[in-house]
């Protein structure tokens, strides 16, 4: 089976449509969401590192929770995805690194997952499954025909959710 | 006052290669005193990369690898990030234990704590070099360890100063152990102000 597989870097977002994977490598406090329209068979995988969008002049929407979804829902919609019909799956915002006594290092996940939460709420995109926090980097496989997603992590078993 | 690490002249990445030469240097001598052996280090590099480059330069997002990371604090902020390819932690192991390991799931408390300690003693080093070239003074936190897909562990100094820039530094180069060029990836992560900061006190980089 020849079928169609698109790779997502960091602070990046790819659509398929019809038939095909689409892949993000080793998440740790970044989160990777699976948007799915299943009428269309349309799905967009974005990859965010932080929370929220506080650089001037915005020019790389992709890299946050806030820009990114926002950003991907226009792209879907103008494919004509509907907002009744869209749900997401999330998984990241894990904690590679514990440090005593550090900072804010290493809640970034945390916080990642938080803002990802409000974010889809306020937009009103249903989030149908998730698979976040912990310590172990994922690697996301998101099914754009079926809209299921699979999650590999080292030395775990794989989660299909 | 440096907005971006693309901004840098080549008379800054020079001294910035050579913080590198001497810190890697330095960290190759406390490793070489620690397991006994001779460890030499190769041409010290300084890279500015793009996120998803400098994963591909590591050698790709899901490579399983070990990695010790210590935080900067005090007059330089920053992370300093030993990531440790299975030849480096054999190595290691072999030296001072007598026995490798084949897989990193094999990984017991006591080569654990090894692995640890050789990294933070390496990134130490690098730091006591650092600071005694530029005069300052620099905090280091208790070393973490992660065994996890090098994509992810190193997203960390990515994320940390993703707010900032859209490029991660790295000062770093490898080692010769015994004659074998081992590699390994020793990374100083400076954050954008506290890089302005050492630029000046080391006297290359105008007020």
């Amino acid at each position: 089976m020849s079928e169609q597989k698109l790779t997502v870097g960091i602070a990046d977002m790819k659509m398929l449509k019809g038939e095909g994977i689409l892949v993000t490598y080793a998440l740790g406090s970044c989160i990777g969401l699976c948007f799915h329209d299943p009428r269309l068979r349309l799905g967009a995988l974005l990859h965010i590192m932080l929370p929220l969008n506080m650089e001037t002049g915005r020019a790389h929407p992709l890299k946050y929770a806030d820009t990114g979804i926002k950003e991907t829902l226009k792209q879907l919609e103008a494919k004509g995805a509907s907002r009744s019909r869209l749900t997401v799956k999330i998984a990241g915002g894990a904690k590679m690194f514990e440090i005593a006594g550090g900072s804010g290092l290493g809640n970034i996940g945390q916080r990642n997952i938080e803002s990802v939460h409000a974010i889809l709420k306020r937009e009103n995109i249903r989030l149908l499954a998730e698979d976040v926090g912990g310590k172990v980097a994922r690697t996301l496989l998101f099914d754009v025909a079926s809209g299921q997603g699979c999650i590999r992590s080292y030395g775990q078993k794989d989660i299909i959710f | 006052m440096i907005k971006n690490f693309d901004q840098l002249t080549s008379l800054e990445i020079d001294t910035l290669r050579e913080i590198g030469s001497i810190g890697t240097g330095n960290a190759a001598t406390a490793l070489s005193q620690m397991l006994g052996k001779e460890v030499r280090i190769t041409m010290p590099e300084v890279r500015i990369m793009g996120y998803n480059e400098a994963i591909e330069w590591i050698g790709g997002p899901e490579a399983v690898t070990a990695g010790v990371l210590v935080k900067m604090s005090g007059d330089v902020g920053g992370i300093m990030l030993s990531v440790q390819k299975l030849e480096l932690v054999n190595f290691i192991l072999e030296t001072m234990l007598g026995k490798g390991i084949e897989d990193y799931e094999e990984l017991e408390e006591l080569q654990q704590s090894a692995l640890i300690e050789i990294g933070n003693i390496m990134i130490s080093a690098f730091v006591t070099a650092l600071s005694g070239l530029a005069g300052i003074n620099i905090n280091l936190t208790v070393p973490a360890f992660a065994v996890d897909m090098q994509g992810a562990i190193l997203a960390v100094p990515m994320a940390e100063y993703g707010g900032m820039s859209d490029y991660l530094m790295t000062i770093g180069g490898n080692f010769v152990c015994n004659g074998k060029e081992i590699p390994s990836h020793l990374l100083l992560s400076p954050d954008l102000r506290s890089l302005d900061f050492l630029l000046r006190k080391l006297g290359v980089s105008d007020e």
